[in-house]
């Protein structure tokens, strides 16, 4: 689906026509959802929080500037619900904005005793990108996954372009001392 | 650590680059969980009818999609007046990673809006569109004379977002008399305003 379908998509929502939006929530139900499934780390809360989302995105349409793609707004929003829920959940929601050395959730931690068994292995570069504090793991994942631009990054980050780009660098440089760590080690 | 100078920052290797595009690519391509069965009916089953307001509707229906908006020229006592407002589309490449030649590489996406005067008989001296665009000075925005046409022309690039506008004719302020939506300045002249959404444009 390219832009131009998802700006008419979005104008047949706001002219009446909430059967449409349906359309947008198929294409996007899995990184919204996949998104919650990393904050929460439950699937229940995970679909309430991505549904939470979608209604978001739904009840403020009217806001969102059609000359811009869909996702990033939309993920902007999901970040936000995602926040909350921590909030109210006791977390805190200060991971996405400030020091995310120390909001590395223990579930989430890989094992520091496997590192030296670790490889140039895409699995396990996946699993230490996933071990990062969220703020640069989503960064990494806009950017990687969903290809979006450091402009969209930042937007949907709510940060600058410069922070979205330090947060990128700054991701692949931790994942990357890993692996370099496990080189020196041999 | 080996450094190499070609085309790296200060202090990065081959290994470091090899490393990222390893990184990026397990982050693109690791499996992910899909949402449950019936996510989809699930939100929708939960959401309120959409009623656009008013002014909604106004709006969707003045920046509906149409291909290119041409108003002839309107004939006043001196000249005629004409706004033409052509949809250009995109240009600005996006990312870390586009040309570094680009003017605003990580402003906001910009859209190419066409101004044209008419004045068939060449009456004008000097022309100029003043807005909120360009913080009402004329010299940053004087308009061309094409003779052939008989039209004052000018093209701009502007972000989205609504724009207030008017003609300077030869020092002279002079409200488009196409524009359907146009508001007072407090000052006794008339602005009309333009709505650019980074697809089409419209004159209100």
């Amino acid at each position: 689906m390219d832009e131009s379908r998802e700006a008419e998509i979005i104008r047949e929502v706001l002219q009446g026509d909430a059967r449409a939006f349906e359309a947008l929530v198929r294409r996007y139900q899995g990184p919204v959802y996949a998104l919650m499934l990393r904050s929460s780390g439950n699937a229940d809360t995970a679909a309430d929080l991505a549904q939470e989302a979608f209604t978001r995105a739904y009840a403020r349409l009217e806001t969102f500037s059609t000359g811009k793609r869909f996702f990033p707004w939309l993920y902007s929003l999901a970040l936000n619900v995602s926040r909350d829920w921590m909030r109210r959940d006791g977390r805190d929601f200060h991971v996405f904005m400030d020091d995310a050395s120390v909001m590395v959730r223990d579930e989430d931690r890989v094992d520091e005793r496997q590192s030296v068994d670790d490889r140039l292995d895409g699995a396990k570069a996946f699993a230490r990108v996933m071990g990062l504090a969220p703020k640069y793991r989503e960064a990494m994942i806009l950017r990687f996954r969903h290809d979006c631009s450091m402009q969209e990054v930042a937007k949907a980050l709510g940060i600058t372009i410069s922070g979205a780009k330090m947060r990128v660098s700054r991701g692949l440089e931790m994942v990357r001392s890993h692996f370099k760590e496990v080189d020196d080690d041999q | 650590m080996t450094n190499d100078t070609n085309g790296r920052a200060p202090g990065r290797s081959a290994r470091d680059d090899a490393l990222d595009r390893m990184i990026a690519e397990a982050v693109r391509n690791a499996p992910e969980a899909s949402p449950p069965e019936g996510f989809s009916a699930r939100v929708m089953a939960g959401l309120p009818p959409m009623r656009p307001s008013a002014w909604l509707r106004l709006r969707l229906w003045l920046t509906r999609p149409r291909s290119v908006t041409f108003t002839p020229a309107r004939v006043l006592p001196v000249l005629a007046v004409a706004v033409v407002l052509l949809a250009v589309g995109l240009f600005l490449p996006q990312g870390m990673d586009g040309p570094g030649g680009s003017a605003t590489p990580d402003g906001p996406t910009l859209s190419t809006v066409r101004f044209v005067l008419g004045d068939e008989a060449a009456t004008a001296r000097t022309v100029s569109v003043i807005g909120s665009f360009n913080d009402w000075k004329a010299v940053a925005s004087a308009m061309r004379y094409d003779s052939d046409a008989g039209v004052w022309v000018l093209e701009a690039q502007l972000p989205p977002g609504d724009h207030e506008y008017m003609f300077l004719v030869d020092g002279r302020p002079v409200a488009d008399p196409g524009a359907r939506l146009t508001r007072d300045d407090g000052f006794g002249n008339t602005n009309a305003i333009l709505i650019v959404n980074g697809r089409h444009e419209e004159t209100l």
